[in-house]
């Protein structure tokens, strides 16, 4: 008998006056002791399920039809009361953002003693502290989250979760928000407990490599619809639905040659467009949709692997065959230069100074681009700002294009600003909103005091540059999607024709479809403007794709730099190694 | 914490001293001498110089100061020339009653507020929300002397319900021990005599309370409503926890810290606010002998009560501050 089980749930959103379902007839299993991977982009509805089995859906939204039980109770009709004592202690809940998913003025034990008491547990100190044992945590029962990093505190709520016994675990993208290398401690202990306490496990992820090593099954969700459902290494391995298959193409790989990344056009549409939409929602974005698909909904067929789509003989001619483009041959000339280069951030209110970057030492040639990669606090993000002149640095010395502009004069900043460009991580923060696209892309010209006509001219070509239509030159950066709010981003940073482009984790929390479209976008100007890109990443696959030369940073120090092919097939440190080891792949459980 | 609670302690020295400066300059400037101020109008000229000479008025400015802030730190601030007592002896009679009537009124304003603040949370998105607000907004825009002479009509004069003249019925004797009348009374087991004094506080206290509790509750609604955004909330929700315990173990401690934080600031205000009040309700506090004071230009009085003021309102901030960082472990440092 299946745990959990859906039955052609729908969930329905009112949005100005229209119905649109958010999730349509979404039908699953879940055998106790299971795992169950909910796979999908941002807005595939993936969050949907977990919130309908608690009725804490946003508001607006709300079960129309359909079926949802747990252990044969229908959680739907379920009384609030009865429904409320399943929480915590039949089924529980690790979040996506640990750190404010505990609450900031309370202690850790005082949330544990909550929990615990409700359990009926007499000495809540001996369980949380056991608990906390299970998750590999001394005793900080008497600490806040705000003292504790976002892994503790995700192995907080995992203990909590698992405190119980519980039958069930829902994990809506529980190590989204972690380092790759706490992403993978994470879900071997998830794993272990879960194979420990015979735990059935609802995985939630956008990751469909993660998915595949840490799930018995996979369903692919599309716009509130699952496209394809099966054993996980048969999904990863011959995946049958187009949509799936997309996804697997546009996310670069970490062994093998470096393929082109498959560019699924758009996204995945909003709520608004669903209502208006008929047939396969998947059909705009299809390589092989026919009109047929825009006027019925496939349904989902097979046996142990199914599908949603009508056409699966076809999916071989979803294929990439070319590579990615190579390296732009360049003339050697060295475009920066950095020796010694240090920072130390002065400790305030007498605690410690922090040593953010320590002694860092490389060259860019003019049009290479060079990735750096290490986990959250290895001072990636601080070495950029240096480059940029944004921190002003403590030792050693900083040359763009043969002159040094580690100084803080005027001269300096101008030759930096006329050198080397940012783009920054969040464009939604990076982008005034009270400003239009156009008025964006050509700040930098509108700085020197170059008049509106030619900004306009400017502004036009930025936007053919990045593939956006005309008409987006007027719209504010709200307007836009986000893929399309990060392109302006790119496109600003291009507007006076920089000889370095600076780029601070500009794919991170982008959905993968979108990410190949950047990625490629980023290729295609290299080609045809010739800069050079200093790609600051967590993600080794996208450094690998995009960059000739990688440094590793770990503690403010490079701990390993070379040719990225060199490293990442013979990694010399022992944290590379620790690095590569944690990307989603077969090792990561072992 | 303590480190840092010493640390903004200290940031209060200059932030007084600066005061001090400033009420010493401010009324040097005034066009009115003190020691003519201080002489029969029959004094002749000679008479007046030697006061001049005997207050030090004849010195540098600078050195005036430095007089000045010397008694002024030994607890002497001078002669009222009024009323020819000392000032310290004035300041000790009268303080305590106006920190009773503000205490008191800042309770007032503190149960009326968090309470209303709940409330207002709890009719969040119903019908009762658009009155609830339209009667807050009238309870902000009333100012606290028309608040006083309304709750005089209503209470006072038409139900005949409380006094509203002075602290205590006539006939009774005020206990001394303190200087506090409602600590004094219960010291000296005057328990009618107590009441007595509630009954008189009553009237004054609402009035100045009542118009400082709107801001309150609608600080502490919108923050229950951030707080209620938050992730805490729906993980706690997910973990089974029930709503009482949500709103009360959860919520409310969060969203209490900003209250608290406008409450500190709201007291300066009231502390000062109590001087209009108390000149209505004839009660005996410092705002009654500043109002003299202005009358008269007694100016050590002046400069007394101005700087008390300054430094109620700075200890006031102080301990506020203190009890946020101690409600919240973000600001206790790592």
């Amino acid at each position: 008998m299946s745990l959990l089980r859906a039955e052609g749930l729908c969930v329905t959103a009112h949005i100005g006056g229209v119905k649109v379902a958010a999730l349509d007839g979404l039908s699953l299993a879940l055998a106790p002791g299971k795992v169950l991977g909910l796979v999908g982009e941002s807005g595939a509805g993936k969050s949907m399920l977990g919130r309908a089995m608690a009725q804490l859906l946003p508001p607006g939204f709300a079960v129309s039809a359909g079926t949802l039980e747990f252990a044969g109770q229908d959680l739907v009709a379920m009384a609030p009361d009865k429904r409320r004592a399943l929480l915590g202690r039949q089924i529980g809940f690790i979040p996506q953002e640990p750190l404010s998913a505990l609450n900031p003025v309370r202690s850790i034990g005082s949330q544990f003693a909550e929990h615990l008491r409700r359990l009926g547990v007499a000495d809540w100190r001996a369980a949380a502290l056991a608990a906390l044992d299970t998750v590999q945590l001394p005793d900080l029962l008497d600490r806040f989250a705000h003292q504790l990093s976002g892994g503790m505190c995700q192995r907080v709520l995992i203990a909590m979760a698992f405190a119980s016994k519980p039958a069930l675990v829902v994990a809506d993208e529980p190590t989204t928000a972690l380092d790759v290398t706490i992403q993978a401690r994470i879900v071997a202990l998830m794993r272990d407990l879960q194979i420990a306490q015979n735990t059935a496990v609802l995985f939630i992820t956008h990751d469909l490599r993660l998915a595949a090593q840490v799930c018995d099954e996979i369903a692919v969700l599309y716009a509130g619809r699952v496209v394809e459902h099966g054993p996980a290494d048969v999904v990863l391995a011959q995946p049958l639905h187009p949509y799936t298959k997309c996804l697997l193409l546009a996310a670069p790989a970490m062994s093998g040659p470096r393929q082109a990344l498959y560019a699924l056009p758009d996204q995945m549409p909003g709520l608004r467009a669903l209502a208006e939409m008929t047939g396969c929602r998947f059909a705009p974005r299809c390589p092989l949709a026919r009109d047929a698909c825009r006027k019925e909904v496939p349904a989902l067929a097979g046996g142990a692997h199914k599908a949603a789509c009508p056409h699966i003989a076809e999916i071989g001619k979803i294929a990439v065959s070319e590579l990615a483009p190579a390296a732009v041959a360049t003339t050697g000339e060295t475009l920066v230069s950095v020796r010694g280069l240090g920072k130390t951030f002065r400790g305030r209110f007498g605690r410690k100074p922090t040593v953010a970057v320590h002694d860092v030492s490389f060259s860019i040639a003019a049009g290479e681009f060079v990735g750096v990669v290490g986990e959250s606090g290895s001072g990636k993000s601080t070495l950029a700002r240096l480059l940029m002149g944004l921190e002003h640095k403590t030792t050693g010395d900083i040359h763009l294009a043969g002159q040094d502009v580690g100084r803080w004069e005027a001269a300096a900043r101008r030759l930096r600003l006329r050198t080397a460009q940012m783009v920054f991580q969040d464009p939604q923060s990076a982008l005034n909103p009270r400003r239009r696209v156009g008025a964006i892309v050509t700040q930098a010209l509108e700085a020197v005091g170059i008049g509106l006509a030619e900004r306009r001219v400017r502004a036009a070509e930025i936007l053919a540059d990045l593939g956006m239509p005309q008409e987006l030159a007027d719209r504010a950066p709200s307007q836009l999607s986000g893929g399309q709010r990060q392109r302006v981003n790119i496109g600003r940073a291009l507007c006076l024709v920089p000889k370095l482009l600076v780029a601070d984790e500009i794919v991170s929390g982008l959905d993968v479809s979108v990410q190949a479209q950047l990625l490629g976008l980023l290729a295609r100007l290299r080609t045809e403007h010739g800069f050079a890109l200093l790609l600051i990443s967590h993600d080794l696959a996208v450094v690998r794709y995009l960059c000739e030369r990688v440094m590793v940073m770990r503690n403010g120090r490079v701990v390993e730099a070379g040719r990225t092919d060199a490293v990442f097939a013979n990694p010399q440190h022992e944290y590379t190694r620790e690095l590569l080891a944690s990307v989603p792949g077969p090792a990561i459980l072992r | 914490m303590s480190a840092a609670f010493a640390r903004r302690l200290l940031a209060v020295a200059p932030i007084l001293a600066f005061v001090s400066l400033l009420l010493f300059a401010a009324l040097r400037l005034l066009p009115i001498d003190p020691a003519a101020m201080s002489m029969p109008p029959t004094a002749t000229k000679v008479e007046i110089e030697a006061a001049r000479h005997a207050m030090g008025l004849d010195q540098p400015v600078t050195t005036q100061y430095v007089i000045w802030l010397g008694q002024t730190l030994r607890g002497d601030f001078g002669n009222s020339i009024h009323m020819r007592r000392p000032v310290a002896g004035l300041l000790q009679e009268t303080l305590p009653a106006t920190i009773e009537l503000s205490v008191m009124a800042m309770l007032i304003a503190g149960v009326i507020g968090l309470g209303g603040g709940l409330g207002l949370f709890a009719l969040r998105d119903r019908r009762g929300e658009a009155v609830a607000e339209t009667l807050t907004t009238l309870m902000m825009s009333l100012p606290e002397f028309l608040w006083a002479l309304l709750l005089i009509f209503v209470f006072g004069v038409l139900l005949s319900a409380l006094p509203f003249t002075g602290r205590l019925d006539p006939g009774m004797t005020r206990p001394v021990v303190t200087q506090f009348l409602l600590l004094d009374t219960l010291l000296v087991g005057r328990v009618d005599v107590f009441f007595s004094a509630l009954r008189h506080m009553v009237l004054p206290a609402f009035a100045l309370g009542v118009a400082f509790a709107p801001p309150i509750m609608r600080v502490l609604r919108a923050s229950l409503i951030d707080a209620y955004q938050e992730d805490y909330i729906r993980q706690a929700r997910l973990r089974g926890v029930g709503e009482a315990r949500i709103l009360l173990g959860h919520a409310l401690q969060n969203a209490v810290l900003p209250t608290l934080t406008l409450m500190g600031v709201q007291f300066g205000f009231l502390f000062g606010g109590s001087l209009l009040v108390e000149v209505i309700y004839s009660y005996p506090g410092m705002g009654n002998l500043m109002v003299d004071a202005v009358r008269n230009a007694d100016l050590p009085i002046i400069q007394a009560v101005g700087l008390t003021y300054c430094v109620v309102v700075l200890a006031i901030t102080a301990l506020v501050d203190g009890l946020v960082m101690l409600l919240n472990p973000r600001l206790r440092g790592a």
